[in-house]
């Protein structure tokens, strides 16, 4: 149980980082696997709006839908570290996350003095 | 040096200290209570000083700001409607500044108002655009001083400094006492607004804090604020020497101005409209902001100034659309006092939600390390989240039962 209420608490709806300490989503729901009485084990961080319409009924399924459905997976595998913050290996655009970022940057590049 | 650069942040910290919450109540609270409500303002820039500073501690130990651990403490769910209450009060607060900014703008030019929240909108948009984070805090907070005008004001009227003293003795002398509770928690509302622990927080990991600068946060927080809550005291004043004996109400900026100008001429309306302008000018840009790093962190997505606009696009689209949003609601001619009324009072609400999550985070020795509250952090901690939730619980009947503020 106490495992369970780690994940709870310091995993779940947690900030992600990427490898250059970009924001690029957050722990929005986990993939668990391990069949009866065996270890249940983490396998993936699943990230984006389609993650929220099992974790808020109605409300959630609204907040999906305005969001555009979107769910990342990104394999345990690529999880360098959990502390305040996941940190993951790689860049947020080789896993896909960040994509609503990087699809809007065009736009401000556009206005001068965006990088300022 | 160092100091220098210490008193520099408290200067700022000051000014920036009063918005247009804590000029609309305090000089109404003293217009109607006279000096009585002078210690409700202890209890709130005390209970300020508690909350930002443990969330400038945590934003500096774990990097984490305020809506951060919202999502962590309470999930999705319940921390969806913190947002949405959150987001809901900082847009009723934003459209309250701006509104100001703009009757300062008035007063100070004489130019049709519409004209001039346009004015204010395009130059609040150039200033956010093209300054440095740190630069806008002390833009502000810097003309904020020249609120000081009030403290001299205060001296000139010469209250009955014995009543003065008395105030600060929780103590009701009236018929209304409703009245006076409604005055007590709008004043406790406008103290502890949300929104400057949401600034605060991520304006620590906006300028990269660690866990050495928990001294600097420490000093910023206590002096900045509490010499900030000597400008609440000096507007209290004010009203009660000024306004109550000569039975005038303070509905509109300009009287609140008047306060600084019938003891000290022209040149104190001159300063109490600049001060005024600044202040309400700060706290417009740090609402903006904080409804901006509300919905980033919730949702995860990059933000910040320091990451400039092209590092954190869906940031900058969110400040600039609320920005937009509120000019559009100010334009309506909505009136800014009334507003502000509202705002406070509708913060008051959202308090728990805001605060809770700080706390618990604050104790996470995960995080927090050597670093997590102390047992006066905690105990204060304690005491003024029983506070916020009997503010957020009759906050809202007593807007109800006294018309807000108007029997």
């Amino acid at each position: 149980l106490s495992e369970t209420l780690d994940l709870g608490l310091h995993l779940m709806d947690h900030q992600l980082l990427d490898s250059e300490e970009r924001r690029c989503g957050n722990v929005d729901d986990l993939a668990l696997e391990g069949g009866p009485g065996e270890k249940l084990e983490v396998v993936a961080i699943l990230s984006g709006p389609g993650a929220w319409r099992q974790r808020a009924g109605l409300v959630g399924r609204v907040a999906a839908w305005i969001g555009g459905g979107d769910v990342v997976r990104i394999p345990w595998a690529e999880v360098a570290g959990v502390a305040a913050h996941v940190k993951l290996r790689k860049r947020a655009q080789e896993l896909g996350l960040g994509r609503g970022d990087d699809r809007l940057r065009p736009l401000i590049e556009k206005i001068p003095g965006a990088d300022r | 040096m160092k100091i220098f650069q210490v008193a520099l942040g408290i200067l700022a910290a000051i000014g920036g200290f009063v918005d247009i919450g804590d000029l609309v109540f305090n000089v109404a609270a003293g217009a109607t209570f006279g000096y009585q409500l002078l210690w409700v303002v202890v209890i709130g820039v005390i209970g300020i000083i508690v909350y930002s500073e443990m969330c400038g501690r945590v934003a500096a130990v774990s990097g984490k700001a305020v809506f951060d651990t919202v999502r962590e403490r309470v999930g999705f769910k319940t921390g969806l409607l913190a947002l949405i209450a959150a987001q809901v009060v900082n847009l009723l607060t934003l459209t309250a500044e701006i509104g100001g900014v703009a009757i300062c703008l008035q007063l100070l030019s004489g130019l049709p108002y519409r004209w001039l929240i346009v004015i204010a909108g395009v130059v609040l948009l150039v200033v956010v655009w093209v300054t440095a984070f740190e630069w806008i805090e002390r833009i502000f907070g810097y003309g904020g001083l020249c609120l000081l005008v009030f403290a001299v004001a205060a001296v000139k009227l010469h209250p009955t400094w014995g009543a003065v003293g008395h105030g600060f003795v929780p103590h009701m002398e009236t018929q209304s006492p409703l009245l006076y509770a409604f005055f007590a928690v709008g004043l406790l509302g406008a103290a502890m607004t949300p929104y400057e622990v949401y600034f605060y927080s991520s304006g620590g990991v906006e300028e990269q804090w660690g866990p050495k600068d928990l001294g600097l946060n420490k000093v910023n927080a206590m002096i900045g604020y509490a010499l900030g809550g000597f400008l609440s005291f000096a507007l209290m004043i004010v009203g009660g020497s000024l306004f109550l004996e000569e039975g005038i109400e303070p509905e509109f900026l300009g009287t609140i101005a008047m306060g600084a100008e019938v003891p000290l001429g022209q040149i104190g309306l001159l300063l109490a409209l600049v001060g005024i302008l600044f202040a309400v000018s700060g706290a417009a840009i740090d609402t903006l902001f904080s409804g901006a790093y509300n919905l980033a962190q919730f949702l995860g997505w990059e933000w910040g100034r320091y990451r400039h606009p092209r590092g954190a696009p869906r940031f900058t689209v969110t400040w600039l659309v609320l920005l937009v949003l509120a000019l559009g609601v100010v334009m309506t001619g909505v009136d800014p006092v009334q507003l502000t009324e509202y705002a406070v009072i509708f913060s008051a609400v959202a308090l728990p939600l805001t605060y809770i999550p700080i706390l618990l985070v604050a104790n996470d020795r995960t995080y927090m390390r050597e670093y997590t509250n102390g047992r006066l952090a905690n105990t204060l901690g304690l005491i003024y989240l029983v506070v916020i939730l009997i503010i957020a619980l009759t906050a809202i009947p007593l807007m109800i039962v006294t018309n807000v503020g108007q029997n």
